[in-house]
């Protein structure tokens, strides 16, 4: 999952303005998983979703320790401590990484491999998920 | 108008076996459908197994999840079932969480929703799961009536087949005016009956169509929710004209007994006390049919097939090679959780996967014994509504039954089920010159000529052996406990009987 978050991140990162920092790619990708998977579980269960990533992320990522996750489901704090601690942009810090991957994780974890792809296939090409563009093969 | 004037309604298969045949061939398209029932009834499964069935890329299923159940726990159970095509998610279904406009906003906010997601969508199907946790808000001026009205009006007018999943009680059923709107109401229920669940499934209406009537019962598998017709998927099986074919049972001097054989199509009952031999004759009427071409089912209750086949072989009959050649299936029906119906569909799908002639149900008492404790109330329903669908498609059922020995009377079966069958076999255990021997005779034969005689036979290692002539020598030989006369003795040829019913 995390080599998949990577990868993921990777193509908000390529798809984005040059000025447009590492962070808000990582960003963008928490926002197009907040908008499909809020569509069939809601806000509540996205938000519920969230918080427990960002647990579970917490103690793998000190730079994540001000990131909160609000009643909405948006991500708070992660750019400003990202910004202090990871100065090299040009890719993205474990924290981030993490906490997606952490996030895809729960959703493997509740709805299998199989279905937690073709949900993420509605938002991102196909050709992200193939594992021969992954850098390990995982 | 012409019958090429009506609009011809399209059936949707529901996707769950036997549902099809239930529901008359099919959903009409375009139908609004109400699913109600207790939780845990299998509601959500059912209205799964029709939008997987019926989704496609082009028009997809929306399925909206109101308040209750979590989408994503749903949808971890839910992918258990066989049917779960993670594949089609989200490009074919779309499951749409309208849980916050629920909770902040009212219904009509709810049906904007729904609205702007089938205006965008374009589905074929839609689901709402489940609409009865959406609660009018005090300052709403619409209220659930309402709100399903308008909903079922614009669903129809963009083609979409509907249905609104609902928790409800049965009394609640009567009279509730969101009924009246439906255009088909399924409603599923489970009881606990001793130490068993029994679920049933009723149609209470389904605009358009010739539904099954009554209670079928289902049974949720890791393949979702089964069904099993009451009518047992026969009712477009064109019945099989009546045949004057006899068959044999392999024993000559019975045959003559029925004079020439079992009618085809008959329903032969053979009673008896234990040991005397009921099972024995079932295989050889069985491995008869065998050996004139006839395919056959042995449904067995209290012994596996294994030994059943073993048993068989010491008769000298070869049951093992015509099971290889698929010529024989013996059905070993697991015990004491089944409802009737699917039992009958067990037996029902091996007549039709081999084409069988020839089915033995043996015993009636191991049948009944097998099933549920809530189910055995419907044994007799159920036992007459297979026998007759099968018997008209022309299948011979041989059933057995244990009957208790008594000496004052001479029951045929302990079931009051021979109103069920074209003919009757008594055996029973005589008293005679100091030995326990055997006497069989034919009660009954519906519409045939049989012999009157009561015969003595033995079980041999060829199996059943009727001997000499009739007994003639004995007055009260249906008693057990003869007298014997002066008379003398039989003649060669039996006395036949005109087939004057007998009452049981």
């Amino acid at each position: 999952m995390r080599d998949l978050a990577h990868r993921l991140i990777a193509y908000e990162a390529g798809g984005g303005k040059p000025t447009e920092s590492m962070e808000s790619s990582t960003l963008r990708v928490y926002e197009k998983l907040r908008q499909s998977l809020g569509e069939f579980v809601g806000v509540a269960g996205f938000q519920s979703l969230a918080s427990r990533a960002l647990t579970l992320a917490k103690p793998e990522a000190p730079s994540l320790s001000a990131a909160r996750v609000d009643l909405d489901g948006t991500l708070q704090g992660v750019g400003k401590i990202e910004t202090q601690i990871d100065m090299d942009k040009d890719r993205p810090s474990d924290g981030e990484i993490i906490l997606i991957a952490r996030l895809l994780g729960l959703l493997r974890i509740f709805l299998g491999e199989a279905l937690t792809l073709s949900l993420l296939r509605n938002s991102w090409p196909g050709e992200i998920f193939d594992d021969r563009n992954s850098e390990n093969g995982r | 108008m012409s019958t090429q004037d009506k609009v011809k309604i399209n059936k949707l298969t529901t996707g769950v076996p036997g549902l099809d045949e239930i529901v008359g061939g099919g959903l009409p398209e375009f139908s609004f459908n109400i699913i109600a029932g207790a939780p845990g009834s299998g509601k959500t499964t059912l209205a799964h197994q029709f939008v997987f069935a019926n989704a496609t890329p082009e028009r997809p299923a929306l399925y909206f999840t109101v308040l209750g159940e979590s989408a994503i726990k749903m949808l971890r159970y839910q992918q258990q079932y066989t049917f779960f095509d993670p594949s089609m998610l989200p490009g074919s279904i779309r499951f749409i969480n309208l849980s916050q406009v629920v909770l902040e906003k009212d219904l009509g906010a709810v049906l904007d929703q729904i609205t702007k997601e089938v205006e965008k969508a374009n589905p074929a199907v839609v689901v709402v799961d489940s609409f009865r946790t959406m609660v009018r808000k005090p300052e709403s001026d619409m209220d659930l009536q309402s709100f399903i009205q308008r909903l079922a009006l614009f669903l129809a007018s963009w083609q979409a087949t509907t249905f609104l999943i609902g928790e409800y009680a049965e009394e609640e059923l009567r009279d509730n005016p969101i009924f009246t709107v439906a255009d088909g109401l399924f409603w599923l229920r489970q009881t606990a009956e001793r130490n068993s669940i029994v679920r049933k499934l009723q149609i209470i209406k389904l605009r358009g169509q010739d539904s099954v009537p009554g209670l079928h019962t289902f049974r949720i598998t890791d393949a979702g929710v089964q069904a099993f017709s009451r009518t047992f998927g026969l009712t477009g099986h064109a019945k099989n004209p009546p045949t004057h074919r006899r068959l044999s049972f392999g024993i000559a001097e019975l045959d003559k007994m029925l004079g020439g054989g079992v009618r085809e199509g008959d329903s032969v009952l053979i009673a008896g006390s234990s040991g005397t031999g009921k099972s024995v004759l079932a295989t050889q009427f069985i491995a008869e049919g065998i050996r004139n071409g006839e395919p056959g089912i042995v449904a067995v209750f209290e012994e596996r097939p294994q030994a059943y086949a073993e048993r068989a072989a010491s008769l000298g009959l070869d049951l093992e090679t015509p099971q290889k050649d698929e010529k024989l299936t013996i059905l070993y029906l697991r015990p004491l959780d089944l409802s009737v119906d699917e039992t009958m569909h067990s037996i029902l799908d091996a007549v039709q996967k081999i084409g069988a002639k020839r089915l033995v149900i043996d015993s009636l008492a191991g049948f009944e014994m097998a099933l549920s404790p809530g189910f055995r109330a419907d044994f007799r329903e159920s036992l007459y509504r297979m026998i007759f669908a099968l018997t008209g498609i022309g299948v011979t059922i041989l059933s057995t039954v244990e009957v208790d020995e008594s000496f004052t009377e001479f029951p045929f079966s302990t079931y009051s089920i021979s109103f069920l069958t074209d003919d009757i076999i008594r055996l029973r255990y005589v008293s005679i010159d100091g030995q326990l021997r055997k006497i069989m005779v034919v009660i009954k034969m519906r519409g045939g000529n049989h012999a009157k005689d009561i015969r003595e036979y033995e079980i041999t290692d060829n199996g059943v052996v009727i001997l000499g002539k009739r007994l003639t020598n004995y007055q009260a030989l249906i008693s057990g406990i003869p007298v014997r006369s002066d008379r003398p003795g039989s003649p060669d040829e039996p006395s036949m009987d005109t087939g004057v019913e007998h009452k049981a």
